[in-house]
C-alpha cells in the first residue's frame, strides 16, 4: 500500500461528495424532460434558449450585476483601509475595531438582514439596490480584509522606508512600492467580493424591496416545478463563471505571492 | 595628518518610546570619509541611532547634525543620507535596473544618461549586466551589491549601512567586508556600519562606537579598542580577556603601583587605565595572545610566572590552554599558535609562562 | 489657535493616531451599519408590538413569548441540536481530509487541493441546496441509484424534508470552512516533533493522540466555531429541504418580520439565538480552553 493510501481514497470520496450537485447541474440543464428526476431523457439546449428569453431573468442580472460591483469595489476600499491599519499600526481599541469589522464572518446573515432592515425602516429610507449594497459591503468587507492582509503582510516595511530614503515622498510611494505589490491581492479580493455579493440571498431577500437580485429570482423560481430546468441551466452558466472567475483570483493571488518572493501557505481565507 | 571635517555629530541625543529609554544622552562626532560602526548586542540602541541618522526615528531631544545642518524637522526623503538595508529591502517588482536607478527618478535625466549612470553603479558593485534581470531572482550577495549601488547612485554624503551582511554565510560575508572596504576607499563617502559581529567591526572600521543599553560606551580606533578597552563589559563583548583581581598600592607621576594575584608588583603606565581606574576591587585583564608558554630552552624577554596547565583545547592552527598561574584561584586562558615542531603540553603539567606588565590593562 | 493646530500635528505623527485614522472609514462603516444595527435590534426586542406601529413600552413580554411558547422553543432546540449535529460530521469529516493535505500531499500540490475544495464553496448556494434536494429526492439519484441497484423495493422517504436532510445539505455547504482551520493549524506542526515522539518510544497512533491531536486543537476549535455559529442561522437550507419538521429559527425571525410584521418579537428571537450562539460558543472555548493557551 502507498504512503498514505487510504487517506487518498478518502479524500477522493469526499471530493466526490463535494462534487455532487455540481456534477449533476448539468445533467438537468442539458435534459430533455421538464421534470428534475432520474431517469434523463434526452439531450436538449432548449432550456439555455427559454433562459435567454425570460425578461425578469436580464433585469435581475443587471441588478444584481450592478450590486456586485459597487459593493466589491467599495468593500475592497474599505478592506484597504481596514487591512493598511491592522498591519501596520498599533493602536487603542485595534482588538475592538477590527472584531466589529470582522464579525460578519461568523453573524448569521439573517442577523444582518433584519437589523439593517429595522434600521433603514426606522429612518425611512426606502428599499432599493443601494439599501442591498450596503449589507453586501458589510458582509463582503472582512473576506476583503482577510485577503489584503496577507497581501499587506507579506510587504516588507523596509522597501517603503527604502523608497523613502531614496527620495520619493509618502504618496509616491505608496503609489509606486505599495500598490503595485499589493495589486494582485486587490483584484483578488475584488473577485471574491464580486462572487459573495453575486450570489448572496438573504440581504437581498429582505434589502431589495421590489427589485430582484438574481438570487432572489432564482429563490422564486424554486416554487414553480416548470421553471427549475430553466434555473439549472442558469446555474450551470452561473458555477462556469464562478470557476473561471475563481481561478483567475487564484491566479492573481499566487502571482502576488510569486511576486513578493514570498511562500505560498494556503488558499483562500 | 590633517585633521578631517565632521560629517555627523550627535549632541546629547535621547530617544524615548513611551517609558523605555532607548538612546540615553549620545554625544558623538563622525568624520568626513570615516568607516564608521556601531557594534553592540542586539537591543543596545545602534539600530535606533543611525535610524534618527536616516530620519526614520525621530529624536526626543538633543540634536543630530549632518555637515554642520541640525536635522530637525528634515524628512528622510530630504536628508543627504542613503542607507542599505538589513533585508536589502529590494524591491521585487523591478528589475535590477530599476532598482538601482529608482532614485534618480526625480533627477529628470535622459533615458541614456539614466542608463549610462544604472551602468555605472552596476559596474562599480561587479554586477555589470545585470541590469535587466528581476530582481526576485538574485542570490543574498547580489542583492546586497544592488542594494549598494542603488543607495550609492545618488552620492549621498553618508551611507548607512543595518547590518548588511548578517545575512550572508560566512564565506560570502568574508568576501563583502572587504569589498566594502574597497569600495568605501574608492567612493571617499562617510559609512555608517551597524553590527553586532565585534570581528567585523574591528575588520572594516577606522573608528568604532561600542554602545551598551543606550549609551556609547567607548568610542576609539579598533586597535585601542582591543589592546585598552575602558571596562570589563567593552573588554568582555570585544574578543576574550583575562582578568585577575588586583589592588592599586600607589599613583605618582602618572604611574601606578598595582599588586595583581599570580603577577605580584607591576607598575603600570597611566594608559593602562583608560577606565581610570582608582582605589579597591580593581582588577588587571589580559588578552589570551599576550602570555607566552615557555618551552624548554626558551627564555622570557621581561618577566615570567611559574603555573599549572588544567585544560587544553586543540584548534588546529591555534591551542587553547587554561593554565592557573601559581597563587591564584581561577585559571586563566592563553592561546598558542602551533608553529612546526612545537609540541602540544598535557593537563596537569607544570609550565612556566612568560608576560609583560605593558600587556595589562587595569580596570576599575 | 496656533497652539492646537501643533498639537494635533504632534498627535497626527503618532503610530495610534495614524492607525486610528487609517482604520477610520471602515470603523466607521461597521458601527453605523453593524453595532448601531444590532444595538436597535436589541433594543426592539424590550419594546411592545402595536398595530402597524411599535409602541415605546419597556416589556420583557417578548423574551417571555420567545422562550414559553411551545413552537418557538422547539424551534430553537432544533435548530441548536441541528447546528451541533452538523459541527459534529463536518469536523469529524474534515480532519482526514485536512490531515491527508498537510501530511501526504506533496507541497507543490497542496494549493492546488485547497483549491479544489473551496471552489464548490463558491458557486450558487442556492442552486447548490437545491440540487441535494435532486439528489435525495423521491426520484432522486439515492433513490434511483439504490433501486435500481436492488437494495431497496421502495424508495427513501426519510431522507428529504426533515432534520435529516438539513444536516446533509449544511454538512456540505460548510466543508470548506472545517478543513481551512484544521490544516492551517497541522501545517504549523513542527514534523520533527512527530519524529520525536515516535524516537520516545510512542506507536504512530499514540504520537498522534498524544502530539499531533493537541497541537491541532486550536484548529479543530476554530472550525467548530466557524460552522456551528452561522449553521444555526441559516435560511435557505431548512427552507428549501427541511420541509416542515425541518423549519430553524432563521425562518421564524423571517416569518416574525416579514410575514406577520411583528418586530419586537421577532427582534427577541434573534437576539435568544444570538445569545444562545454566543453562550455555546464560550462554553465550548471555555473547555478548551488548556489547548488555546501558550504561545501563538
Amino acid at each position: 500500500m502507498m504512503k498514505g493510501g487510504w487517506f487518498k481514497v478518502y479524500a477522493i470520496g469526499y471530493l466526490v461528495f463535494l462534487y455532487a450537485p455540481i456534477i449533476i447541474l448539468p445533467m438537468f440543464a442539458f435534459n430533455d424532460a421538464t421534470v428534475i428526476a432520474f431517469p434523463l431523457t434526452g439531450f436538449s439546449t432548449r432550456w439555455f434558449s427559454a433562459m435567454l428569453e425570460q425578461p425578469t431573468l436580464s433585469l435581475a442580472v443587471k441588478n444584481s450585476l450592478f450590486i456586485a460591483v459597487t459593493s466589491a469595489v467599495l468593500a475592497t476600499t474599505l478592506g484597504v483601509f481596514a487591512a493598511r491599519a491592522s498591519t501596520r499600526y498599533r493602536f487603542p481599541m485595534k482588538a475592538g475595531l477590527m472584531g466589529l469589522i470582522m464579525l460578519p464572518l461568523v453573524l448569521p446573515e439573517i442577523i444582518v438582514a433584519v437589523s439593517l432592515l429595522v434600521v433603514l425602516l426606522g429612518l425611512g429610507v426606502s428599499l432599493s439596490l443601494w439599501t442591498v449594497i450596503l449589507g453586501h459591503v458589510l458582509i463582503c468587507t472582512p473576506f476583503t480584509i482577510a485577503i489584503l492582509s496577507s497581501a499587506f503582510q507579506s510587504l516588507d516595511q523596509s522597501l517603503e522606508e527604502a523608497a523613502y530614503d531614496l527620495g520619493e515622498s509618502a504618496a509616491s510611494t505608496f503609489r509606486l512600492i505599495i500598490l503595485p505589490l499589493v495589486m494582485p491581492g486587490i483584484i483578488s479580493s475584488l473577485l471574491i467580493s464580486f462572487t459573495i455579493s453575486l450570489d448572496e440571498f438573504i440581504i437581498a431577500f429582505f434589502l431589495a424591496g421590489t427589485e430582484p437580485t438574481l438570487p432572489v429570482f432564482i429563490f422564486s423560481q424554486f416554487r414553480f416545478p416548470s421553471a427549475v430546468p430553466v434555473i439549472m441551466a442558469l446555474g450551470t452558466v452561473l458555477v462556469c463563471l464562478s470557476i473561471i472567475l475563481l481561478t483567475i483570483a487564484e491566479y492573481f493571488r499566487r502571482r502576488g505571492i510569486a511576486k513578493s518572493g514570498g511562500k505560498d501557505t494556503g488558499g483562500f481565507l | 595628518m590633517t585633521e578631517k571635517p565632521t560629517m555627523i555629530a550627535f549632541q546629547d541625543v535621547h530617544k524615548y518610546y513611551g517609558d523605555y529609554h532607548a538612546l540615553r544622552g549620545i554625544t558623538a562626532t563622525i568624520k568626513a570619509g570615516e568607516f564608521f560602526s556601531l557594534l553592540g548586542p542586539s537591543g543596545c540602541g545602534k539600530t535606533t541611532l543611525l535610524r534618527t541618522i536616516a530620519g526614520f526615528e525621530g529624536i526626543s531631544s538633543g540634536a543630530v547634525m549632518i555637515d554642520g545642518r541640525n536635522m530637525a524637522g528634515v524628512p528622510a526623503n530630504q536628508r543627504p543620507t542613503n542607507m542599505v538595508f538589513q533585508s536589502y529591502a529590494i524591491f521585487p517588482h523591478l528589475t535590477v535596473g530599476e532598482n538601482v536607478g529608482f532614485g534618480l527618478r526625480r533627477a529628470g535625466l535622459t533615458k541614456d544618461a539614466l542608463a549610462a549612470r544604472v551602468g555605472e553603479a552596476l559596474d562599480m558593485v561587479g554586477l555589470k549586466g545585470y541590469g535587466a534581470r528581476a530582481a526576485h531572482a538574485l542570490s543574498g550577495g547580489q542583492r546586497q551589491r544592488v542594494a549598494l549601488a542603488r543607495a550609492l547612485i545618488l552620492k549621498p554624503k553618508v551611507l548607512l549601512l543595518d547590518e548588511p551582511l548578517s545575512a550572508l554565510d560566512k564565506k560570502m560575508r568574508e568576501q563583502m567586508q572587504v569589498e566594502l572596504i574597497r569600495l568605501q576607499r574608492q567612493v571617499g563617502i562617510t559609512f555608517i556600519l551597524v553590527t553586532h559581529d565585534q570581528e567585523e567591526a574591528l575588520v572594516m572600521s577606522d573608528r568604532i562606537a561600542v554602545m551598551f543599553e543606550g549609551e556609547i560606551a567607548q568610542l576609539a580606533d579598533p586597535e585601542t579598542l582591543y589592546r585598552r578597552p575602558n571596562s570589563r563589559k567593552v573588554a568582555d563583548f570585544i574578543g576574550t580577556m583575562n582578568f585577575l583581581p588586583a589592588s592599586i598600592l600607589s599613583e605618582t607621576g602618572g604611574k601606578l603601583e598595582v599588586e595583581a594575584q599570580g603577577f605580584g608588583k607591576v607598575t603600570l603606565e597611566a594608559e593602562q587605565a583608560p577606565g581610570a581606574a582608582s582605589g579597591e576591587g580593581a582588577a588587571v585583564g589580559f588578552r589570551p595572545e599576550t602570555l607566552t608558554i615557555l618551552f624548554e630552552g626558551q627564555t622570557a624577554t621581561d618577566r615570567e610566572s611559574m603555573a599549572t596547565i588544567e585544560e587544553v583545547v586543540y584548534y588546529g592552527d591555534m591551542t587553547y590552554y587554561d593554565v592557573r598561574l601559581d597563587g591564584t584561584e581561577k585559571p586563566i586562558r592563553i592561546s598558542m599558535r602551533n608553529v612546526f615542531g612545537r609540541p602540544v603540553l598535557d593537563i596537569g603539567a607544570r609550565t612556566r609562562v612568560a608576560w609583560s606588565p605593558g600587556a595589562l590593562v587595569l580596570f576599575r | 489657535m496656533m497652539n492646537a493646530s501643533s498639537r494635533w500635528a504632534k498627535l497626527r505623527q503618532t503610530e495610534a493616531a495614524n492607525g486610528l485614522l487609517m482604520i477610520s472609514p471602515t470603523a466607521l462603516y461597521a458601527i453605523l451599519m453593524l453595532a448601531a444595527p444590532l444595538g436597535t435590534i436589541v433594543l426592539y426586542s424590550f419594546l411592545t408590538d402595536g398595530y402597524l406601529e411599535i409602541i415605546r413600552d419597556f416589556t420583557l413580554a417578548n423574551y417571555i413569548e420567545a422562550w414559553t411558547n411551545e413552537l418557538y422553543r422547539s424551534v430553537m432546540i432544533r435548530s441548536l441540536a441541528v447546528a451541533m449535529v452538523v459541527t459534529l460530521v463536518t469536523v469529524l469529516l474534515a480532519f482526514p481530509i485536512a490531515y491527508f493535505v498537510s501530511f501526504y500531499v506533496a507541497p507543490s500540490k497542496k494549493s492546488l487541493w485547497l483549491f479544489l475544495i473551496t471552489i464548490p464553496f463558491w458557486t450558487s448556494y442556492l442552486i447548490r441546496v437545491f440540487l441535494w434536494k435532486v439528489i435525495l429526492g423521491y426520484n432522486g439519484v439515492v433513490n434511483s441509484g439504490l433501486l435500481g441497484l436492488g437494495l431497496i423495493d421502495e424508495p427513501l422517504t426519510f431522507i428529504l424534508y426533515n432534520v435529516n436532510s438539513v444536516v446533509i445539505t449544511l454538512a456540505h455547504a460548510y466543508a470548506p470552512f472545517a478543513i481551512l482551520p484544521i490544516f492551517v493549524a497541522l501545517e504549523k506542526i513542527d514534523r520533527s516533533l512527530l519524529e520525536a515522539g515516535q524516537d520516545l518510544g510512542e506507536s504512530k497512533f499514540m504520537t498522534f493522540r498524544r502530539v499531533t491531536l493537541p497541537l491541532a486543537m486550536p484548529g479543530v476549535i476554530a472550525s467548530v466555531l466557524i460552522v456551528f455559529i452561522p449553521t444555526i442561522g441559516d435560511y435557505v437550507t431548512p427552507q428549501l429541504v427541511g420541509g416542515p419538521e425541518g423549519r430553524m429559527v432563521a425562518n421564524l425571525i423571517q416569518l416574525q418580520y416579514l410575514k406577520l410584521d411583528n418586530y419586537p418579537l421577532g427582534s427577541a428571537i434573534a437576539v435568544s439565538a444570538m445569545g444562545i450562539v454566543t453562550l455555546v460558543s464560550l462554553i465550548f472555548i471555555g473547555l478548551n480552553r488548556r489547548y488555546l493557551k501558550g504561545p501563538k
